[in-house]
């Protein structure tokens, strides 16, 4: 771990780093990686990932439409919007 | 009449005595969030509607199994019309339009919902001192920490303010706080409990679960939190079982799992004797102690530490400053929008963690990292499957110490990390676990895991129990012994 790596994943994160704050955070995250290494302790030849416990496969149901359209109420808690839409900063001059 | 330090079942029995009104116990619960506004446990309160249902029951009484009983909920759970923040600044101004439905539940079931509790930002904390609204107070003592990330509705809990409150685990949040503020606390298994509307921090470890003065009251609240919910995927569609049903069953012929691999030398001797002490009660209760091994779970605290940011860094990527939440002011471009309104909103632990997640999910690192930790998690499962063959619940302590001193885990976030070393493994594994209190150490609570196999949070709850009806540790208040 090391300045330019930290860059790359704050703007992989959409996140800036204050500069007084970077040391400490490329030490802890050193750090953290460090720790995590430990890893490599098992021996996980041949181990299937567990990727959540349940382990079930996601159920389907019928293409019905059951949720009330909640367009104004979303709306209205947006930061920015019109009758229609969020509103953000200009993309396309 | 007070219902201070009273348990649901007593409140209830209150009410249908007609010993105390359903108004005279909402106002006496803000009355005490006042007198104990110094512990900072909440963060919105719910005054105005909280009155209002308390009258109409009054004018109308019900018969349901939570009427009237006032209930604290995390500000995790979104709550229609009422704000819910996760304890950071990116969601200060966030009011749901719809409900969480295990609030839902809570709510069809009678309950009023008096607030919403202080917490560390995004449940990322294990001390409540990563909130935006700031540190939550241990009622046990001035700077003490009260646990976390659920610190605020073990601190409600725990002053008598309210008989119970709603929380999460996604690590040990309800069952560390639960110890350290000497209450109860039990992590369903997961699945149990419907996600929906919970604010997702890591999906395949989070779950829902009651804070509460007993196991009996937990039972009786996690009867009515479960439910499966077609809007969860992951919510289990097993039958739920009535969970007050087997509190009263002698332990007699029960076996219990000690895990002879747990270094237990690290503790203090007290802790490790308030435990010894504990497990000595359970035999005279009749059940008996097994070895068991579980050669994988000091590897459960780096697992986590890999699964639950990345899992992190995916579900905030919502929080971008466009939809909901709080937006940074006159952002140049939509970039700097999405930036400068994270940077903002995020707290540095909140960051920590993106940060993490985002590394061990990038390409040349993914396989190391990420896949190597889902790899051990099963390695971890495994492990369980095979004890719980030959046992009925596996016991450790909750925590390594009681409450500590709020800024004395300092500047280094793997001491903190290391205080969810017992409570871990049970959200990889996805297994329900309860914390009971059992000790006291300079007047400070100490707690004792018990945890469960799948779907078996009967059982856990039937060891609380009868370790309640034999002992008074859950009895213990900051101000003394409860009569």
């Amino acid at each position: 771990m090391d300045k330019k790596t930290v860059t790359t994943i704050s703007y992989l994160s959409r996140l800036r780093i204050d500069k007084e704050k970077e040391e400490k955070i490329v030490q802890d995250l050193d750090n953290i990686i460090e720790f995590v290494d430990q890893l490599n302790d098992a021996d996980t030849s041949d181990v299937e990932p567990l990727t959540n416990p349940l382990e079930k496969t996601a159920k389907t149901r019928s293409d019905q439409i059951t949720a009330k359209n909640l367009k104004k109420e979303l709306l209205e808690i947006a930061p920015s919007s019109n009758d229609d839409y969020f509103l953000v900063p200009r993309v396309v001059e | 009449m007070t219902i201070k330090y009273k348990t649901i079942k007593e409140i209830k029995n209150m009410i249908s005595q007609k010993e105390i009104s359903n108004k005279e116990i909402i106002k006496e619960v803000f009355d005490q969030i006042q007198e104990n506004e110094h512990l900072n446990a909440f963060i919105t309160l719910n005054k105005e509607a909280a009155l209002k249902k308390s009258e109409d029951l009054d004018n109308n009484p019900i018969d349901l199994p939570l009427a009237g009983i006032p209930i604290a909920q995390k500000d995790l759970f979104c709550t229609k019309g009422l704000r819910t923040t996760c304890g950071s600044r990116i969601l200060n101004n966030f009011i749901p339009p719809y409900s969480a439905t295990v609030i839902e539940n809570l709510e069809n079931a009678g309950c009023i919902s008096i607030g919403k509790t202080n917490m560390d930002e995004f449940a990322m904390g294990s001390s409540n001192e990563t909130s935006f609204f700031g540190n939550v107070e241990n009622p046990w003592g001035k700077n003490l920490v009260p646990g976390g990330s659920s610190g605020g509705s073990a601190a409600a809990v725990s002053a008598g303010i309210v008989p119970a409150a709603s929380a999460t685990d996604t690590g040990g949040s309800i069952r560390q706080p639960a110890s350290l503020c000497g209450i109860t606390g039990l992590k369903p298994t997961y699945g149990r409990i419907s996600r929906w509307g919970m604010i997702a921090f890591a999906s395949s470890l989070d779950q829902a679960g009651p804070m509460a003065r007993t196991a009996e009251d937990c039972a009786l609240l996690l009867n009515q939190m479960c439910s499966h919910d077609k809007k969860d995927t992951t919510s289990l569609d097993d039958a739920i079982p009535n969970f007050e049903e087997n509190l009263n069953q002698p332990l007699k012929d029960k076996k219990i799992g000690i895990v002879k691999d747990l270094d237990l030398s690290s503790l203090d001797n007290e802790v490790v004797k308030v435990y010894e002490d504990s497990l000595k009660e359970f035999e005279a209760l009749g059940a008996s102690l097994i070895d068991i091994s579980l050669p994988n779970l000091s590897l459960s605290v780096p697992t986590y530490y890999v699964v639950a940011p990345a899992e992190c860094s995916s579900n905030l990527s919502r929080f971008d400053g466009v939809k909901f939440g709080r937006r940074s002011e006159d952002p140049k471009d939509l970039e700097e929008l999405y930036i400068k309104s994270r940077s903002e909103g995020f707290g540095d632990e909140v960051k920590r963690r993106i940060l993490i997640g985002s590394y061990v999910l990038s390409a040349g690192y993914y396989d190391a990292y990420y896949k190597k930790a889902q790899q051990v998690r099963r390695l971890i499962k495994n492990d369980f499957d095979k004890a719980f063959s030959n046992i009925d619940v596996i016991m450790t302590p909750t925590t390594r110490g009681p409450a500590f001193e709020m800024g004395s885990k300092g500047n280094d976030p793997i001491q903190m990390y290391l205080e969810d070393l017992f409570t871990i493994s049970a959200n990889l594994a996805g297994l329900p676990a309860i914390s009971i209190p059992n000790g006291n150490i300079d007047n400070k609570p100490t707690g004792i895991q018990i945890i469960g196999n799948f779907l078996d949070e009967s059982s856990i709850l039937n060891f609380a129990h009868m370790f309640q009806t034999s002992t008074n540790w859950h009895k213990y208040t900051p101000e003394g012994v409860k009569e």
